[in-house]
């Protein structure tokens, strides 16, 4: 039988009317929990899982892991919907995944667009969830091997290409993004190194073990540093209100972020599919490809719809060529999949490389649950951005302090611990002090995430070769990532050298 | 009906421990402790975010223990995550050592945590009451389908011949579980630990990927993760660190000792109360616990985990972490990681 005989199976056994109960299901509460700063899509799933068990207990085995499945499925990609609301409207990134969307989603909503951001991000994350999911049904198995090929050099390539690229977060000047960079990169450094198992920075205090959590440090730049911005400055607040313009974006508005949405799905689909880079990375990088190659880069960060687009479309993108490693190999690349995975197996079907052999009827049943899901939530949602949309008119009195409610709520959902909120408050004050001096916070949150891989791989490759550094020229594909990164860099200077007029971020 | 039932059972919930709380809080020096304990809803910590496995016991153990009725109160689960478990052993050791009302989830980790030195916890097993092994797992060295080793032991001879050529993977930092599985083959082969070379990645699956990938040599991972691979031919299990041979689908793999390697590990998980827990308490779950045990409803659970049984009592149970406590601290200690 070919893919298509096999799909064909799959959507009889998704149209099914309880697993389309299960599908609408799943995504509703997906959505909430993409929202709802608190619950992650990790802590969601995890927490439906004995609910489906409950749910799905008369059926029988085999159909009730296909059921259960296709709701916690629907979760995971239906927080990767919800997760822009946050960050669009209050500067709160929900997940850490949608922190970059806060960058130019929330001055689109500062400017009355936030009907058009929220919509965009929608369908662009329709698109990107189809796109991700005819990669899966087509391209599982070479995919699958294409991700081991990728081994701790080339991720550190990869991961350094990104750190190169660091220039397209920039403000208005690249030597301040290059400290807040060097700065995430030093606080990522902070916990028991995962390669010596050496403690650092740690001072012997446990809840330092495991060093900073990346979202308590983003909700803090970002939500509670624009409350503290909004606080004390107090007198700009008249201009400020923003209206809610029209919720469908125009037809310029679309124009402008087809390409974008195209770019970020692709993108973010192959980077989903690499164990370990996941979501957040997608994100980070489809955003400053799109500042690279737009022709109004200017633009980004004071409102350009591609800048909402790309990411939201990648980062849903990611989530779908996630399920590859976990279906084909087993692998989980996340912690939400690593959850996925033991639900499987606690209905006794272990992902892995016999599982599209073994029990077609679940791995299918699933792909074509997905297109039906994504189309659920690209018709929950836009009805729903109106609604959303309505946020944004609340006076500040009452909205600052369920900015904070909700940051606070968040983060210590995720964390529980105290230590988390006073980190949290610390990085509020910093953040609004950063911003205040026009240094741009989105190239910290980068080093912080990005440091760990970084190093962790160079070292693994280099524990492998027995210190030797040639090992990230000798795999090809490393050596393609490198040649990127130094490019990426020399070449804006050569064109300023041949007299061109070109902006090598001139230092504000 | 249902819903008014739900509701008086709601009241009664919120009532009792709040009636309760006044009276214990200044009986809970005398050690006898309450004969008829236990009177308000009880919490079972996991040390870890939701989803792992400290957390999926605990989660099963709260579920059976009510669903049997072996356990009238409310059980809840708690999730405390940070620093390997160490951040709340810490709170539990000083805050609560005489909390009857708490128990706590752990594995090897409350051991090794203890034993290492960097990222140390002050605290271990012995700052708490063990009150029972539930489940049991072993570690695996594993290679790829198409690797030149086929048994431990030509293994340990390539590592003892070359030790840079050789190179190790597990999913956790050195010093920690996996890593401890990984050279304890070569410990008792008269290997210097310190010369294998052990790369420590982000988890046992991105571990596998790296074996799968041609990234490691070989790798040390919890032998209930590697049956599907075996199935499916992708790689070949050279070793379990287990005393007897396993059943099912690594029915053939030898154990360390029938490989001349004289050394077994058990990863185990358990029950601990706190410290200062009261003879009424602990009786109360040392016999609970064990009927739990007996219980086909737990014996299907465990089978839906893929975990295998192995119950110990409290007391059986605290002679075997002594037991493993000094395998590990000697295994540190050739590492130079000991504290």
């Amino acid at each position: 039988m070919g893919v298509m005989d096999f799909l064909m199976q799959g959507f009889q056994t998704a149209i099914q009317p309880q697993n389309l109960f299960f599908a609408f299901i799943g995504v509703l509460i997906g959505t909430a929990v993409g929202v709802l700063p608190g619950i992650g899509p990790m802590s969601g799933v995890a927490l439906l899982i004995p609910v489906t068990a409950t749910l799905t207990g008369g059926m029988e085995p085999s159909a009730a892991a296909t059921s259960s499945i296709i709701l916690l499925a629907g979760v995971y990609y239906g927080a990767m919907y919800g997760g822009s609301t946050t960050s669009i409207l209050l500067n709160t990134p929900g997940e850490s995944s949608s922190v970059v969307t806060t960058l130019d989603g929330f001055q689109m909503a500062k400017q009355g667009r936030a009907g058009a951001a929220l919509s965009i991000a929608a369908i662009g994350s329709f698109v990107a969830g189809i796109v991700s999911i005819v990669g899966l049904a087509l391209l599982a198995n070479p995919l699958s091997e294409m991700a081991l090929k990728f081994g701790p050099a080339e991720y550190f390539s990869l991961m350094l290409l990104g750190l190169a690229a660091v220039s397209g977060l920039a403000g208005s000047s690249i030597t301040k993004a290059w400290m807040m960079t060097v700065t995430g990169l030093l606080l990522a450094t902070v916990g028991i190194d995962a390669v010596s198992g050496v403690a650092r920075f740690t001072y012997d205090i446990p809840v330092l073990f495991g060093g900073l959590e990346f979202l308590t440090v983003a909700v803090g730049l970002f939500a509670l540093g624009e409350v503290f911005k909004t606080i004390l400055h107090k007198e700009d607040d008249a201009e400020n209100i923003a209206k809610v313009g029209r919720v469908i974006p125009s037809k310029q508005d679309f124009k402008e972020s087809a390409a974008p949405i195209a770019r970020g799905s692709i993108l973010g689909f192959f980077v989903g599919v690499l164990p370990g880079a996941g979501a957040t990375l997608a994100s980070f990088f489809s955003y400053i490809a799109e500042k690279k190659i737009s022709k109004t880069p200017e633009k980004f960060g004071k409102g350009a719809i591609a800048g909402v687009a790309a990411p939201e479309s990648a980062n849903n993108a990611a989530s779908g060529g996630a399920m590859i490693p976990l279906l084909t190999l087993g692998i989980p690349g996340s912690g939400t999949t690593a959850i996925l995975m033991g639900a499987l197996i606690m209905y006794n079907i272990q992902p892995g490389p016999l599982l599209f052999s073994d029990h077609p009827d679940v791995a299918w049943g699933l792909i074509a649950s997905m297109f039906i899901g994504n189309l659920m939530l690209l018709i929950l949602n836009m009805p729903l951005v109106k609604v959303f949309a309505k946020i944004i008119e609340t006076p500040p009195k009452y909205l600052l302090p369920i900015i904070i409610a909700i940051s606070v709520f968040g983060v210590y959902a995720v964390q529980v611990t105290t230590f988390d909120l006073y980190l949290l408050i610390g990085f509020g004050l910093a953040g609004y002090l950063l911003a205040k001096n026009d240094y741009p916070l989105a190239p910290l949150v980068l080093g912080l995430v990005l440091g760990p891989m970084i190093e962790n791989n160079m070292r693994r490759a280099l524990t492998t070769s027995n210190g030797d550094f040639m090992v990230f020229i000798q795999h090809p594909i490393s050596a393609i990532f490198l040649i990127c990164s130094v490019l990426w860099i020399l070449i804006p200077f050569l064109l300023k050298l041949k007299g061109k007029d070109v902006v090598v971020n001139v230092e504000g | 009906m249902k819903k008014a039932k739900w509701k008086n059972w709601l009241l009664a919930g919120l009532l009792v421990p709040s009636l309760t709380a006044c009276s214990t809080s200044g009986s809970g020096s005398s050690t006898a402790g309450d004969p008829e304990y236990p009177k308000k809803a009880i919490t079972v910590v996991a040390p870890s975010g939701a989803g792992g496995g400290w957390d999926l016991t605990a989660r099963s153990l709260t579920k059976v223990l009510g669903e049997t009725k072996l356990v009238d109160q409310t059980m809840t689960v708690e999730n405390k995550p940070g620093g390997g478990g160490a951040v709340y052993l810490a709170e539990y050791a000083t805050q609560h050592k005489k909390d009857d009302y708490k128990l706590y989830v752990n594995s090897p980790p409350i051991l090794i945590n203890n034993l290492k030195k960097e990222g140390n916890s002050p605290y271990g097993y012995k700052d708490t009451t063990p009150l029972a092994q539930l489940t049991k797992d072993f570690g695996a060295i594993v290679v790829k389908d198409d690797s030149k080793y086929n048994s431990l032991k030509e293994l340990m001879d390539a590592v003892k011949k070359d030790p840079k050529s050789v190179t190790a993977a597990g999913g956790s930092a050195p010093g920690s579980m996996d890593h401890l599985v990984a050279v304890l083959p070569a410990y008792k082969s008269d290997i210097d630990p310190k010369s294998v070379k052990y790369v420590s990645y982000d988890g046992g699956g991105e571990a596998i990927a790296a074996l799968l990938g041609g990234n490691a040599d070989y790798i040390a991972t919890d032998a209930s993760a590697v049956g599907e691979y075996l199935k499916a031919g992708k790689v070949k299990v050279l070793g379990i660190s287990s005393t007897e041979r396993l059943k099912g689908d690594l029915a053939d793999v030898p154990t360390f000792k029938e490989e001349g390697i004289d050394a077994d590990f058990t990863i185990w998980r358990g029950v601990f109360g706190p410290k200062e827990m009261s003879e009424s308490a602990k009786e109360y779950w040392g016999k609970k616990l064990k009927d739990l045990n007996d219980s086909k409803e737990w014996q299907a659970e465990l089978e839906r985990n893929g975990w295998e049984a192995e119950f110990k009592d409290a007391e059986e149970f605290k002679s075997f972490l002594e037991d493993q406590e000094k395998q590990v601290e000697d295994l540190l200690k050739s590492l130079g990681m000991n504290k």
